[in-house]
């Protein structure tokens, strides 16, 4: 996932590349997401999260609806 | 069989150095420090790979990334701790702030146009940040092809 100065520069790399928007995130929620995803990596204790925690981690971001759904085809748990 | 004594110290060196120093240590450097067969420590990797734990070169087997940190210079860089990192996107450019517990300067650029761009954490919060995160790629598929999403 990339960093734009804002939507016009999104939507210009997406024309450029011949895709449809994705999803969208302030600089916060992304925030919110790598500290809660990345809280622990460095611990011995570190395990990956389960597809239940991932979809908790992604929610405390603000991140629900379709684009997040990790269920479709099985749940396959993202990184 | 993969030795999962191994695989913990494995990963345990790479990602203790890659936090100390900003660079992620290849296979003979960790065979080297955990005196251990280069061979063994390349099948520890393979399993940390398989567990998400590490993402490993296509070609040549190296380490591409131990998230949040990438073994090789990206457009995502990171200053904390007096030390420089690299990261392979944005969410990974601010998990290292996360992973540390440490404050830091994400020095980056705009995906579409270049402009260079700078987010702040302090006290574990987003101190100053610009612009907007884009994910191109819905979440279940991001394995597809983690190296754009």
């Amino acid at each position: 996932m990339l960093l734009f100065r804002d939507e016009e520069h999104v939507d210009c790399w997406c024309r450029s590349r011949d895709l449809t928007r994705g999803a969208l995130l302030t600089p916060d929620q992304a925030w919110r997401l790598a500290r809660a995803w990345y809280a622990g990596k460095l611990s011995p204790a570190w395990r990956r999260h389960t597809l239940e925690e991932t979809e908790a981690l992604l929610a405390g971001a603000g991140l629900t609806g379709a684009f997040w759904n990790l269920r479709a085809g099985g749940g396959t748990i993202p990184t | 069989m993969t030795d999962t004594s191994l695989v913990q110290q494995v990963r345990l060196h790479v990602f203790g150095e890659a936090a100390a120093t900003g660079r992620v240590p290849q296979r003979g450097q960790i065979a080297a420090a955990l005196r251990a067969p280069e061979t063994a420590v390349q099948e520890a990797l393979r399993e940390l790979a398989s567990g998400k734990a590490i993402i490993l070169a296509p070609h040549d087997g190296d380490i591409w990334a131990a998230n949040p940190f990438c073994a090789v210079p990206s457009p995502f860089r990171v200053a904390a701790r007096g030390t420089r990192y690299a990261a392979i996107c944005i969410w990974d450019a601010l998990g290292i702030p996360a992973a540390l517990g440490a404050d830091a300067t994400i020095h980056a650029a705009c995906g579409d146009c270049g402009a260079p761009m700078t987010l702040e954490v302090v006290g574990d919060r987003l101190a100053s940040a610009e612009g907007v995160v884009h994910f191109a790629v819905p979440a279940l598929r991001w394995w597809d092809n983690i190296g754009f999403t």
